[in-house]
């Protein structure tokens, strides 16, 4: 495969109904109304040469090598930021302007270094290209005037270069870095000559608010932006289209390749997820999946004691099949289970919870997604009958008001946020609902209407409070109410008791009233008003009750089945959503259909000739009580560090400790392994061939650049463990997987890698009645019917602030790390996140004695840790937040065994702690004057 | 507070229950009795049916009344696997 | 005459020009040195007449009599020798009125300025302020618009496009909130009209954008003045709130349903945002940076909503028009240039100043009769027309009338009215570079034949003066003129080459060329 390079249109494509129809070089062209004629153009493959103009880009007019003649008009316009009119009749080429566009290519290069042989973009330079296609045979002005060779080069970003001395000051980063990213981060400084790019207040970029998403460095016509390791390993000359393995964004990539080696990751404008964008994750942090960090051989050993010895695969696989049978015969068929991995594609996932089934013979297996959306999957299937999110990402371009609660889209979900902010420079209002000050309340042309400051684990009594206003306001859409849903007179009932009114609860939530009914009235009152929620959701021992409560909230104001509006999870990890779909809960086979149902499980019995359990397995939580009293001994863990990211860490290593056999399928040794007898070396994503399902239920192919570095795919493996165990598990290839699937489960029946292949992506259910994929769930009525109000009792949290523990700890994410880190601290991501931080409210911090970069011990009832306190006014006061990126950090060994009511999700977002200064900053001596 | 001593199945099932205690006793034992039987594994429903008539148990009443209602859990996974 | 018991009124000159050459200096001392006289000092705009500041003015019976130019030092003499009666002396000028060089002039936008105290609203009001917008509020918008349409009134800060089009435009488009934007950054070298009007008449301009905003349906306005005029922005911001105590601006002006916020901002000393819409950019607080038209201002401006843009003279000349009616106005002027133009007379010349009078007369009578030749008393090379980048004119075209058309068909431009005279020493070689440095240093930097353009026509230039392959650095110039005039972005790289491409025109022997060769 060679380089793929996605056409050019130079400006975006115009909406709309109403079309122009043009005469360009004679060919005659229909564009909606308000399309450049550069577009136009571009639509019927006349390419005017341009510099400026990229098609993900407002136009900008600078370069002016599109100047076109068009009949009737003075001058030579540009093309970019010239509208088609009606009846047009543009020349693209004639003498005068082919003349034009040399004058101006023989202006750019005489103001730029000539070493096109030796510049890393030789070959991948539009700047080189242009000179070509104008014809640019001399520079008459010479080389000797005045220019900006001698520009230096800023290198303080890990993974690209910014070599001002190349620079055409075209704009296109400034404009990306705005337009695409919406960080604001880049501008121009100086007049005239002098023009040049700058970053921040003139900084460094990493001094900058830069965020390296690269949206920059791919819309650089030239070597100015430039990949470091383009710089270091040359051009690649082949593409893999394959999707991101990081959030659950489903980002596009080009793998850019030299043989088997990655060059560059460039986000694909054709990917429907990021439509060409992408973050400082996928675009750079890839370098792990090469780190020689990774064990690529099979690990054994007798007890956890023993140092690890490297196997060949057959006695690694022999040993673990044999000991699950063993353990099975001295402890019972329900002694062992399986974890699966959010990480990890459908076809493994599936092949993990298909082991489980038939070879284990009982239902034990469970997903990461446990720990983070299993209320959203609870929630939503009661209300509307699907454990999915309704909209696509696009909807959001359609909402009028958007409303944030318990997410972070600008750290956890990038390439969103970007879609968001876009959107709501566009005009949308927001409503942010989080105890945080998050980016997206206020950042450059970004600021939240409403920012509802709720107190961790008062979700519940914020959203019936948001629901009473609607009900006693005269705020509900009755029609859709009466024609869509059912319950509504017990919910309406319910809801309107004066015990929910924002008055009633401004104690609770710590949120003002009348801003919460303000609040309110902009939600309920939108034409479209859409709702994304994150873990700040979910990860609450009433998480289930609150994704209900905004089910409840969409529902009454009618805001379910179009563009532009839903109740919307952000997925934390890449296939969250995938996972769930493969049957990886207890209680579900594939496609969410509980156990006990006969004529599903027959499905599957018939084809993979097992018999299988009608009663629900063990979850994560219940293995691990089930391991400390002896009933459950032996686990297999495909890719998930459960040590690090489970709560409670201390019950978890102690469940690890008692058992007879854990299994780690990995990419590198974690804190998990430290606990496992057997490792089993997993693949890359840039080594898998699979598929992931990202938020918005859009399955996207996941493409191998290279073999598996440790000889075996991860599905393979398992297929290995279960004949080990004398069950027949076999698949030529993971697309057979994939047609099981599909086989099996009527939401997917119509996919396949020949399918995704050809259009890219489809949005499940994807089959008879939805060839091409469903983007909106729930257009004419709910998957259950009709969609189901339910009662939503706020039940506090028993974990509350004392004297002992009088602050509140939440957890999160931040932009450049990911998860429990494995993969981003082992690349140059680190340099922005070296460590785990206690974000405080300078108020708390004072009355403690506490200084920015003083270490702290933070303690709960469970567990203590240590680490360093940034002050910080994004705090509410009483709330201290970290992440969990750093395996040294151990936050959750303060973290409770509280948990979600419904789905057992643990309550990682309330936790109460108390924070005490340890060591003080090192105070630095006066410096001493020299006389 | 919950004490950590307390035994999983009984605190779990308890956490249930304060969900639904605002409903007609009859009615929420059958919906929480219907929950345990979708979600939990036979074990623990075991245990929470043998514990029910225990007293001193800690257990809210709606879960006894609740552990009443479900059937007998199958025992399926104590089976040893023959070799 | 005033008896020694009665108040003499005395005017000088508060116009920063004035004051620059020690006007404030001389109004002191006229009211020092008047000690025991009851006294009155007025400060005023100025007439204009700046080869004669500090001009002193004295309400006699007879009129008021001007003295001028009159040093701080002059001023006890004067007093002595009976200035405030109006007696004679050797700086005495008559009675102000009959100074023909003033008398000759139509003065319409400059009627009040020299005249009235500018921040006085009485007598504003007294020579016939609030007309125009009393008559414009008693009209509907359409119908002051069809006024202004009508009285032909032209952009006066270059383009001359037709004040009433682009008010239309605003007018009907489709928007909650709309303004009106004066550009008052009059950055053109040889020009202070701008200036002088808000310093010396600064309610008019506040009138003229009141009306603009009834016509157009606008609720704010702003001021774009630039940060060298210091004395105007304070002349505004003081007349601004006067006219709120007044009721001319805010809730419901005179008891009309209008609605209108002014405010002044001040630029940052880019000669680009003269440039309307670089001025936009910078009103909205960035970077000023030309934009790509289409989009145009009057239906994308500020902050995307549709805006009215005039220059302070365009907008100055709106209460007359409303005030006397269409007619009376386009009763002035030739062809498609209506009324009277306020042309700055600047440089090396003799009378320098404002001269307000009807398009249509000839740029000789402009240079050798207002401005009477040079101020070196050497023969008049050139002029260069309409700022730094208008065409340089020899003296064989001053026979060419001040007229928008006519200028055009001759290459050059009237622009914003400024006319600057140089004489026979100028090296018009070393003028067309200075055109081409002025634009590398003053391009906003976005195009690129202005960016880098500019910069290889200083480089080109030195190579042609210096002798260097002459034939094909010239024919490179020309080519990199075409470039810029048909390529720019905007005006300023657009019109660079025109006093480049003149000075060569008419000028050739000072690049050591001739006209053939450059054929």
């Amino acid at each position: 495969m060679s380089l793929i390079k996605e056409k050019d249109y130079g400006t975006p494509a115009r909406p709309g109904e109403a079309t122009v129809a043009v005469e360009i070089d004679g060919k005659t062209v229909t564009v909606p109304e308000g399309t450049s004629v550069l577009r136009a153009a571009a639509e019927v493959g006349i390419d005017i040469p341009k510099l400026c103009a990229t098609d993900n880009l407002e136009p900008f007019g600078s370069c002016r090598l599109c100047l076109v003649d068009i009949d009737g008009r003075k001058g030579s316009p540009a093309s970019c930021t010239t509208p088609v009119a009606p009846g047009m009749k543009v020349r693209t080429q004639t003498p005068k302007l082919a003349e034009l566009r040399r004058g101006v290519m023989e202006l750019y290069i005489s103001d730029h270094p000539l070493d096109c042989l030796t510049c890393p973009a030789n070959g991948d330079c539009e700047l080189q290209d242009m000179a070509g296609v104008v014809g640019l045979r001399e520079v008459r002005y010479g080389f000797d005037g005045e220019n900006h060779l001698d520009e230096p080069t800023d290198s303080s970003n890990p993974y690209f270069d910014f070599d001002a001395s190349k620079c055409i000051a075209c704009s296109r980063c400034v404009r990306a870095c705005d337009e695409v990213q919406g960080t604001f981060a880049l501008t121009l400084e100086g007049r005239g000559f002098d023009t040049k790019i700058a970053a921040g207040a003139g900084g460094t970029f990493m001094e900058s608010d830069c965020v390296s998403c690269g949206a920059c460095v791919q819309a650089c016509p030239t070597s100015t932006l430039q990949e470091r390791s383009v710089v270091q390993l040359g051009m690649p000359n082949r593409t893999v289209l394959t999707t991101c393995a990081y959030c659950g964004v489903g980002c596009s990539f080009k793998a850019e390749l030299r043989g088997d080696e990655v060059v560059r990751m460039v986000p694909y404008k054709d990917g429907k997820a990021n439509e060409g964008h992408s973050c400082v994750k996928g675009r750079f942090a890839f370098g792990y999946a090469s780190h020689p960090d990774r064990q690529l051989k099979p690990m054994m050993r007798e007890r956890i004691t023993d140092p690890w010895r490297e196997v060949e695969w057959e006695e690694a696989i022999g040993y673990v099949g044999r000991r699950m049978l063993e353990i099975q015969s001295l402890h019972g068929m329900g002694a062992i289970g399986g974890i699966t991995s959010s990480r990890c594609t459908n076809e493994e996932v599936y092949a993990v919870q298909k082991m489980v089934r038939a070879a284990f013979g009982n239902n034990n297996v469970d997903t990461c997604a446990r720990v983070c959306h299993s209320p959203t999957g609870y929630g939503l299937k009661q209300t509307y009958g699907t454990s999915a999110g309704t909209q696509d990402f696009k909807s959001v371009d359609q909402a009028d008001v958007i409303l944030v609660i318990g997410a972070n889209p600008t750290d956890a979900h990038p390439v969103f946020a970007s879609r968001i902010k876009r959107r709501l420079r566009k005009g949308a209002q927001l409503i942010v609902a989080d105890p945080r000050k998050i980016d997206l309340v206020r950042s450059p042309h970004v600021e939240a209407q409403h920012h509802l400051r709720v107190m961790p684990g008062t979700n519940v009594a914020l959203i019936n409070a948001m629901g009473h206003v609607v009900v006693t306001e005269g705020l509900v859409d009755r029609e859709f109410v009466a024609e869509r849903c059912e319950d509504f007179s017990e919910w309406e009932r319910f809801i309107a008791d004066p015990e929910h009114s924002p008055e009633a609860v401004e104690e609770i939530t710590g949120i003002p009233a009348a801003d919460l009914r303000a609040a309110t009235r902009l939600y309920a009152g939108a034409r479209n008003a859409t709702i994304m929620y994150g873990l700040g959701v979910t990860e609450h021992s009433q998480g289930s009750t609150m994704v209900m409560g905004m089910a409840n909230l969409a529902m009454a104001t009618g805001n379910i089945g179009r563009e532009g509006v839903g109740v919307n999870p952000l997925r934390g990890q890449n296939n969250v959503q995938g996972s769930c779909d493969m049957g990886s809960f207890p209680h579900e086979l594939p496609g969410y259909r509980h156990v006990s149902d006969d004529a599903v499980r027959s499905t599957f019995e018939t084809l993979w000739g097992a018999v299988l359990q009608s009663e629900p397995g063990l979850r994560i939580p219940n293995m691990f009580d089930a391991a400390v009293d002896g009933s459950f001994r032996a686990l297999f863990v495909q890719g998930e560090d459960i040590v690090q990211s489970d709560p409670n860490t201390k019950h978890v290593t102690g469940a690890l400790s008692s058992m007879d056999l854990v299994v780690v399928q990995d990419l590198f040794l974690n804190e998990t392994s430290k606990y496992a007898h057997v490792f089993l070396p997993g693949t890359s994503f840039l080594e898998k061939n699979g598929t992931f399902t990202n938020a918005e239920r859009r399955i996207n192919r996941v493409r191998p650049v290279m073999a598996p570095k440790t000889g075996k795919h991860e599905w393979q493996i398992v297929c290995e463990i279960a004949q080990a165990m004398g069950y027949p598990m076999k698949y030529d290839d993971s697309s057979q997987i994939m047609d099981e699937i599909a086989m099996t489960t009527p939401t997917f029946s119509g996919v396949s890698f020949a399918k995704l292949d050809e259009v890219g992506s489809v949005q499940w259910p994807c089959n008879e009645g939805a060839p091409e994929g469903t983007p909106i769930m729930h257009i004419d009525g709910f998957v259950r019917g009709r969609g189901r109000f339910m009662e939503t009792v706020y039940v506090p949290t028993q974990e509350r602030s004392t004297r002992k523990y009088p602050l509140i700890l939440t957890t999160g994410r931040i932009l450049s790390q990911y998860n429990v880190g494995a993969q981003t601290r082992r690349t140059g991501n680190s340099a922005w996140h070296p460590e785990d931080l206690l974000e405080m409210h300078p108020h708390d911090a004072e009355v403690r004695g506490i200084r920015d970069g003083d270490t702290v011990a933070l303690a709960s009832r469970i567990g203590e840790t240590s680490l360093r306190v940034k002050i910080d006014d994004r705090m509410p006061v009483g709330v201290v937040y970290t992440t969990f990126h750093h395996p040294v950090t151990g936050a959750n060994v303060v973290t409770t065994e509280n948990s979600d009511w419904a789905t057992n999700c643990p309550e990682y977002k309330v936790t109460a702690v108390q924070v005490t200064l340890t060591h003080p900053v090192a105070t630095h001596p006066a410096p001493v004057l020299v006389k | 507070m919950t004490s950590t001593h307390t035994p999983p199945h009984v605190r779990l099932a308890n956490e249930i229950a304060a969900q639904f205690q605002r409903r007609d006793p009859a009615l929420a034992a059958q919906v929480i009795a219907d929950h345990i039987q979708s979600f939990w594994d036979p074990r623990m429903r075991s245990r929470l049916i043998a514990d029910a008539g225990v007293s001193g148990s800690g257990m809210d009443p709606l879960v006894v009344a609740a552990a009443a209602l479900l059937p007998p859990p199958s025992d399926t996974h104590t089976e040893l696997r023959p070799l | 005459m005033s008896g020694p018991d009665e108040t003499v009124t005395v005017y000088v000159p508060r116009d920063s020009a004035a004051r620059s050459v020690g006007a404030d200096e001389v109004a002191e001392g006229v009211a020092a040195t008047a000690a025991g006289r009851p006294i009155r000092v007025v400060r005023t705009g100025s007439r204009g007449m700046l080869w004669l500041e500090p001009l002193v003015e004295v309400a006699t019976a007879a009129g008021r009599i001007a003295y001028g130019p009159v040093a701080p030092e002059d001023v006890e003499e004067l007093v002595a020798a009976g200035m405030l009666d109006g007696a004679e002396h050797r700086l005495r000028l008559g009675p102000v009125e009959d100074i023909d060089w003033l008398r000759d002039q139509t003065r319409v936008t400059f009627a009040r300025v020299g005249v009235v105290d500018p921040l006085s609203a009485e007598d504003y009001t007294a020579h016939g302020g609030m007309a125009g917008l009393r008559r414009a509020l008693s009209l509907t918008p359409e119908e002051v618009v069809a006024e202004v349409t009508e009285s032909g009134l032209r952009g006066r800060g270059g383009a001359g496009f037709p004040a009433g089009i682009k008010w239309k435009t605003v007018q009907q488009a489709e928007s909650a909130l709309k303004f009106v934007c004066c550009n008052a950054d009059e950055g053109d070298s040889g020009t202070f009209a701008d200036r002088m009007l808000m310093e010396g008449d600064p309610f008019t301009l506040i009138e003229g954008m009141t009306i603009a905003a009834w016509a157009a349906g606008a609720q704010e306005g702003y001021i774009y003045i630039r940060s060298e005029y210091p004395d105007a922005v304070a002349t505004l911001r003081t007349a601004i709130e006067i006219a709120y105590t007044r009721g001319w601006l805010g809730r419901n002006i005179l008891g009309s349903e209008l609605s209108f916020d002014l405010f002044v901002r001040v630029g940052g000393g880019a000669y680009i945002c003269g440039e309307e819409t670089s001025m936009l950019e910078s009103l909205e607080g960035k970077r000023g940076m030309v934009r790509a038209k289409p989009p145009i201002p009057a239906l994308e401006g500020l902050f995307g909503k549709p805006t009215v843009v005039n220059n302070v003279l365009t907008l100055g000349s709106v209460p007359m028009i409303l005030a006397d009616g269409a007619e009376a106005f386009a009763r002035h002027g030739v062809g498609r240039s209506r009324g009277t133009q306020v042309f700055q007379l600047g440089g090396n010349v003799a009378r320098g100043g404002i001269v307000e009078t009807a398009f249509g007369i000839t740029l000789g009578e402009l240079v050798e009769g207002y401005g009477g030749g040079t101020r070196s008393g050497r023969p008049v090379r050139t002029v260069q027309v309409g700022g730094p980048l208008g065409a340089y004119l020899p003296t064989s075209r001053f026979d060419l009338p001040m007229d928008y058309e006519a200028f055009a068909a001759a290459n050059a431009m009237v622009g914003h009215g400024g006319v600057v005279v140089f004489d026979d020493t100028v090296d018009m070689a070393g003028q067309a570079r200075f055109a081409m440095e002025f634009c590398a240093a003053e391009s906003c930097g976005k195009c690129t034949p202005c960016r880098i353009g500019a910069v290889r026509g200083v480089e080109v230039i030195d190579r042609i003066v210096a002798g260097e392959d002459r034939p094909a650095n010239l024919k490179l110039l020309n080519d990199l003129c075409d470039l810029m005039t048909e390529g720019s972005l905007c005006a300023m790289g657009g019109l660079t080459p025109m006093p480049v491409k003149s000075a060569l025109a008419h000028f050739p022997g000072d690049f050591g060329t001739t006209t053939e060769e450059q054929r």
